[in-house]
């Protein structure tokens, strides 16, 4: 179901990881704003006695007179409580926050970090320890245990820096333990174990490297909540008297009189440092956990792309074809970039009864196809062209609720990887069962686990299954539940988009087996999503082979394997090993299938093509039509009846 | 089987947490220099007798732990004395009979202040969560489903500031317009409501309530927003949520019934490890607005020095937030049908 | 240093792996067994290709593990050149390591992001401390770069594998493997994950492997169709055992296993005209955690008898280099 837009075939120069993490950066504004801030406030902390007007803690005078006097040109900020200018205690106060964040964050990650390597790395009892250290700290609050210890002990700066530092680690290192495990588990350990590599080599070379990242980001937000901690403790009386911080400034004039007199600049002030710094932080954390973890930037429920080219064309002579693409065109929408032209001008009819074979390699744009059959299209995708009649409606021009009519009642699709596409946490039964009342409002409620149990029998599901969750099924039997789901309402149309990939031979077996007695038994119509060709020979009345988005051969399925004319389709067949011939040497085709968002000018087969000439490197072939119906998109074909 | 597996290992571990934060109760208060009533007992000025009057109230003639032999290599405490003399074993017996103490300030059993206050923390703690969790999740919903639209940058950025406003900051700057709005600043009711009917006595103390809520609330609302978000733009890029598309549901129907409550898991976890950290929200906002609960409590025992009261505040608080993350571990369990031991 | 081409390479017998299934929990005293790989004999000979077949679940890829020393066998012994190397330590597994190299399924998973290929193919020749000075261990990168394909090499050192594409990755991992000129490459499901177009040439390469260096290829596979143009032997497993194992021919041509017959008879053929009947077996390879008493794929065979379900069938010799383990094979 993925849509591939790229099969990364980049030619770039060598770059470092700094310069590829930092051009990741760049795009993140969050991250940029926060890093800008910080910057600002560390300057301001390293350069506070050029920048204060006034020295550290010194009272201009003392006299009652000078207590919380509003801000003046002789105190920008006004003064505080103690007579003091507030804007230089709050440039000093930058330097104390900074510090107890800095430190006491260097001591939860080193901390967090090395519990969380050893327990994730080396396993076993330690990690039975540490784990379950880590899960009884995690649960006791951890800022009264501090004010606590804080409160036993001497409330120097020192003092604050170890006590918020060493409670601090427990989130580290379940993150750090995570991330290890899961780096641990990946094939590239396994194979650096194979090459001999010791404990240690794989340790610093292969999962040190992937977890620093994490830890960056931890340690980001650890310095904000060690700032937030010390705050609190300060605000509560338990700062470093010989450091005035900005909770301590709050804590000054919050519990001397500052409300009661208005002086809402001794207030506001020290908050504002704590906001701007925490603030920062938490931009940097999260512009720097957009670039680790790049999120898909659409989602399902998105508003596609109105359809443009809506011309009518005109539909399919014959009675019996039930669905009629008609020279589609699908464009991915990239801002600021061309295009990517994922279908061009692919025309295709099914008629009643048929199974259709619809064969490609990855990235061919063969699942968008299928998605825009139904209106599925991601947010990027829009048709540019063409149309999809089923009986003659044409289902482009539909709006949402029209198509969602047609959706699944007229027309169901049997995803590839059922794992995913059924909700993990509702039943399998529940999940078919949805599908029929959705479009059966007037069914009898009573009646619908009766139909449920029906529907698992005819692909050979136990109706006790039912009631499970998908995770309790097995691969073949979640496909199985997925044709049941797709069976729920009668369509006339099925769409089988992989429906074998990922599954051994044997149950790939079953399951082609159960699709073509089904279809059979009831009359559906199909379209068979594949890449591999070995699959659709035995089963398709016609096959449909695409390349690069676009048509490279569409005809009946015995022309196809035995009379191709295309040279795709001849180096694909080729490229088949051939058990009544064994020991024959396999041709493959060289190359790779072209990026759909830098495709060649001419033919975009033309790089790999063994038959290559001139004209097919400036010319896109169009689709000449030979006897018999078959459609060639080649030059070669051109002329030749 | 599996479930009630996970259930029972649950509620074992934090039954052993709760004697893991017991214990550590104990020893921090005796190991720690800070007591007074401790330090006041090396004090050279008091005579010999004071000294043993201090000794002896608060019970440190006693031996601290007994020695065992075989759990204790390096021989602390004194092996000659009865086990069941120990200081140790005198907390935990009173612990069990509910006694916490005396506290230094009041001269009051520290049972006895901290009781009502308990019930007055998780009062504010109950309604705060639950508003923040329902509006955090509510904007979370609607940032994820206009994903890449203005509404949904406006609720980030407001979330981002608030996740980073300091909580007591936060307070002194609501008392201030509260007081300016003739809102009630201070406790938790007027005094001299006693006599006044029901209803009307917790009228007013939903006035008093009114700010300590809504800090409580701008704090933690922006938190479960950015989860709530960040977790449904996850569910709605699944390959389910397409199939449900396919199925001819409306995207009503889709969020209802298929997002949602895959999406909440995630935020239940979050409300479960978040509970220790809402503590220290709760601590300073009692303290700004003289809230009487066990987070004002800590607050003036620190001020004031009152170790006992201190050590039973941190004691009925830790207790607390191990069985709320109990509850709220359970509930996962119960949500998500793919929980089994591991 | 030449050495029979016929000598036993590689040996096995009655290897044995079982994992605990689900965690040890105080209340169960008898923790039940995954019996992965149940008693696996089987020899390599010197540059042989021998494939290993079954459906997922048979323990082809724990046996490939184990051969590696990467997972630790519960019982059986494993021979290479005549010596016992079924419990090494570490470093005395580490000579062994450069002799025996392994190929995985997923080559985006099977390689490090966040080195570049040169650092890649290189990794081997540091953990074993080969070549005197840089300059050789670069010749030696870039010889095995080009041997597998990847010319002209000193295009490609400088790229991430992010960089690459399937077959290319496929590649880099089969010159990360030949850096160390091994003898035998184990090779998992190395095409499985690639596109059809792409699958032939890496197996190619591998062919071609075997020819230019001499090296023995254990290929490990659920589809048996992709074997048969290039191994020498093939072992189908099931369960955990070997049911049938002789040269390619006796295997394709003669299979005397109904599972071997089935498997054989799903291979997808790419033309209509040879539509043909097929051995759709029922439901799916049991749990290996309850193996079925008696002849273990009884409950799925379809020409299982009364006796099948009480004696579990020795491996019967068919002819000298073809052997099965059914009940109804000719005496």
């Amino acid at each position: 179901m993925q849509t591939t837009l790229q099969s990364s075939t980049t030619f770039s120069r060598p770059e470092s990881g700094f310069t590829v993490f930092w051009r990741a950066f760049r795009k993140s504004r969050t991250g940029l704003v926060g890093l800008i801030m910080l910057a600002i406030a560390i300057f301001v902390a390293l350069f506070a006695p050029a920048i204060a007007p006034y020295e550290n803690a010194a009272a201009t005078s003392v006299g009652i007179a000078d207590i919380y006097q509003p801000p003046s040109a002789a105190h920008i900020l006004g003064t505080d409580d103690a007579g003091q200018d507030v804007f230089t205690n709050f440039i000093f106060g930058a330097r104390v926050s900074l510090t107890v964040g800095f430190f006491a964050a260097f001591i939860s990650i080193f901390i967090g970090g090395i519990f969380g390597l050893v327990a994730g790395f080396f396993g076993g009892r330690w990690e039975t320890f540490l784990m379950r250290l880590t899960d009884v700290m995690l649960v006791i609050p951890d800022l009264p245990l501090t004010v606590v210890i804080v409160a036993l002990t001497k409330p120097s700066l020192m003092n604050i820096i170890f006590v918020i530092g060493i409670l601090g680690w427990t989130t580290t290192a379940r993150v750090v333990r995570s991330q290890t495990l899961a780096v641990k588990s990946r094939k590239f350990v396994l194979r650096a174990r194979a090459i001999g590599a010791g404990r240690l080599h794989i340790l610093t070379r292969h999962v040190l490297p992937l977890v620093m990242p994490i830890l960056v980001v931890q340690a980001v937000l650890a310095i904000s909540l060690a700032i937030l901690n010390e705050s609190t403790l300060s605000f509560i009386g338990l700062g470093d008297p010989t450091a005035p911080s900005w909770g301590q400034m709050l804590n000054f004039a919050f519990g001397r009189g500052a409300m009661s007199v208005g002086a809402w600049w001794a207030l506001v002030v020290p908050g504002f440092g704590i906001v701007w710094v925490v603030l920062s932080l938490t931009l940097l954390g999260q512009g720097l956990e957009q670039v680790l973890n790049p999120r898909l930037d659409t989602h399902h429920l998105m508003p596609g792309r109105p359809k443009v080219g809506t011309e009518a064309q005109a539909a399919h002579p014959a009675r019996d074809i039930i669905l009629d693409v008609r020279n589609i065109s699908i464009h991915y929408i990239n801002e600021g970039k061309p295009p990517a032209r994922a279908v061009e001008n692919v025309s295709l009819s099914l008629r009643e009864g048929d199974l259709l074979g619809l064969v490609g390699e990855s990235g061919c744009g063969k699942t968008t196809l299928m998605l825009s059959l139904l209106n599925l299209l991601p947010a990027a995708g829009q048709v540019v062209n063409g149309n999809v009649y089923y009986k003659g409606r044409d289902l482009t021009a539909m709006n949402e609720d029209e198509i969602n009519n047609i959706r699944w009642s007229r027309i169901s699709i049997i995803f590839q990887g059922a794992m995913n596409a059924l909700n993990p946490v509702r039943t399998v039964g529940d999940q078919i069962a949805e599908a029929i009342l959705k479009h059966n409002p007037a069914f009898p409620k009573n009646k619908v686990p009766e139909r449920v149990a029906e529907l698992l029998d005819l692909v050979g599901i136990a109706s006790a299954h039912s009631d499970h969750f998908p995770h309790q099924y097995s691969g073949g039997m979640r496909q199985r539940a997925m044709i049941a789901m797709a069976l729920a309402c009668n369509p006339d149309v099925v769409i089988a988009d992989e429906p074998t990939t990922a599954l051994d031979v044997m149950i790939q077996a079953q399951i082609l087996e159960l699709l073509d007695e089904l279809r059979k038994k009831l009359g559906l119509s199909v379209i068979f999503v594949t890449h591999d060709l070995g699959v659709v020979a035995e089963l398709c009345d016609r096959v449909l082979v695409m390349y690069g988005g676009v048509t490279a051969e569409y005809a009946g399925v015995d022309t196809i394997y035995n009379e191709p004319k295309h040279p795709y389709t001849q180096e694909l067949l080729k490229a088949f090993p051939d058990l009544t011939k064994p020991k024959k040497k396999l041709s493959s085709i060289p190359g790779y299938p072209p990026r759909l968002d830098d495709l060649p000018a001419g033919c975009r087969f033309a790089p790999r093509c063994p038959a290559v000439f001139d004209r097919c490197q400036m010319e896109e072939p169009g689709l000449h039509v030979l006897k018999n119906d078959h459609h060639v998109g080649c030059h070669l074909a051109e002329g030749s009846k | 089987m599996n479930r009630t597996r996970a259930v029972l290992r649950k509620t074992a571990w934090s039954f052993f947490t709760i004697v893991f934060v017991v214990v550590l109760n104990f020893f921090l208060f005796r190991v720690l220099p800070g007591d007074p009533a401790r330090a006041g007992i090396r004090d050279p000025r008091l005579n010999k007798d004071a000294i043993e009057v201090i000794r002896v109230r608060f019970g440190l003639d006693k031996p601290i732990i007994n020695c065992f032999d075989s759990l204790n290599p390096v021989k602390v405490g004194n092996c000659a004395v009865n086990p069941l003399e120990t200081q140790f074993f005198i907390y935990a017996k009173n612990l069990i009979q509910g006694e916490l103490g005396i506290s230094y300030h009041a001269n009051r059993p520290v049972v006895d202040i901290l009781g009502e206050r308990l019930w007055n923390t998780i009062l504010l703690i109950g309604v705060g969560q639950i508003l923040s969790i329902i509006l955090g999740a509510a904007f979370g919903v609607f940032a994820a489903w206009k994903a890449r639209t203005s509404l949904e940058y406006t609720a980030v950025g407001i979330s981002l500031v608030a996740w980073s406003l300091p909580t007591f900051w936060l307070a002194i700057l609501l008392l201030f317009w509260g007081s300016t709005m003739g809102l009630p600043v201070a406790g938790k009711a007027t005094p001299g409501m006693s006599s006044l009917p029901l209803l009307q006595q917790w009228g007013d103390i939903a006035k008093h309530m009114l700010l300590p809520t809504l800090t409580y609330t701008i704090i933690y609302m922006g938190e479960y927003t950015l989860i709530m978000r960040s977790s449904l733009l996850d569910v709605l890029s699944e390959d389910y949520i397409l199939s449900a598309r396919a199925k001819g549901l409306n995207t009503v129907q889709i969020l209802r019934d298929h997002a949602l409550k895959n999406a909440m898991l995630p935020l239940v976890t979050v409300i479960a490890i978040n509970l220790g950290f809402t503590v220290a929200g709760v601590i300073q906002i009692e303290s700004v607005f003289s809230w009487p609960g066990l987070g004002s409590a800590i607050y003036e025992a620190v001020i004031r020095r009152d170790f006992p009261v201190l050590q039973g505040a941190f004691l009925l608080i830790a207790i607390t937030v191990i069985l709320a993350n109990l509850l709220a571990d359970l509930t996962y369990t119960y949500l998500d049908p793919r929980v089994t031991v591991d | 240093m030449k050495k029979p081409a016929n000598a036993k390479f590689l040996e096995t017998r009655g290897l044995k792996k079982y994992f605990d299934a689900g965690k040890r929990w105080i209340f169960s005293p008898n923790i039940k067994k995954v019996h992965a790989v149940d008693g696996v004999s089987l020899t390599l000979r010197r540059s042989e290709v021998l494939a290993l077949v079954g459906e997922s679940g048979c323990g082809k890829t724990t046996l490939g593990l184990m051969l590696m020393g990467l997972e630790e066998p519960t019982d059986g012994t494993i021979f290479f050149e005549g010596r016992d190397i079924t419990h090494l330590a570490d470093h005395e597994r580490k000579d062994l390591r450069r002799k025996i190299q392994m190929v995985f399924q997923d080559p985006y998973e099977s390689l490090n992001p966040t080195q570049t290929v040169k650092e890649i193919i290189s990794e081997p020749l540091h953990v074993h401390n080969i070549g005197e000075s840089q300059q050789e261990r670069d010749e030696r990168v870039i010889k095995a770069l080009e041997d597998a394909g990847l010319k002209p090499a000193d295009t490609y050192l400088t790229r991430f594998p992010h960089e690459l594409s399937g077959g290319q990755r496929q590649r880099v991992v089969i010159a990360a493997a030949l850096v160390l000129e091994p003898e035998i490459i184990v090779a998992d499901e190395p095409v499985s994950m690639l596109d059809v177009s792409i699958r032939a040439e890496v197996i190619n390469l591998l062919a071609e492997l075997r020819i230019s260096r001499q090296i023995a290829v254990i290929f490990i596979t659920h589809d048996l169709g992709s074997v048969g143009f290039f191994a020498d032997r093939v072992a189908v497993m099931y369960l955990g055992r070997i049911v049938e194992i002789g040269t390619m021919l006796d295997v394709l041509e003669r299979p005397q296993h109904p599972y071997t017959k089935a498997l054989l008879s799903v291979i997808p053929v790419p033309n209509p005209r040879l539509r043909h009947e097929r051995i759709i077996l029922k439901g799916e390879t049991p749990n290996p955690v309850e193996i079925p008493p008696g002849c273990r794929f009884h409950p799925r065979c379809p020409v299982a008898f009364d006796a099948c379900r009480l004696s579990d069938p020795p491996m019967t010799t068919v002819s000298k280099t073809h052997q099965a383990a059914c009940l109804l094979m000719p005496k």
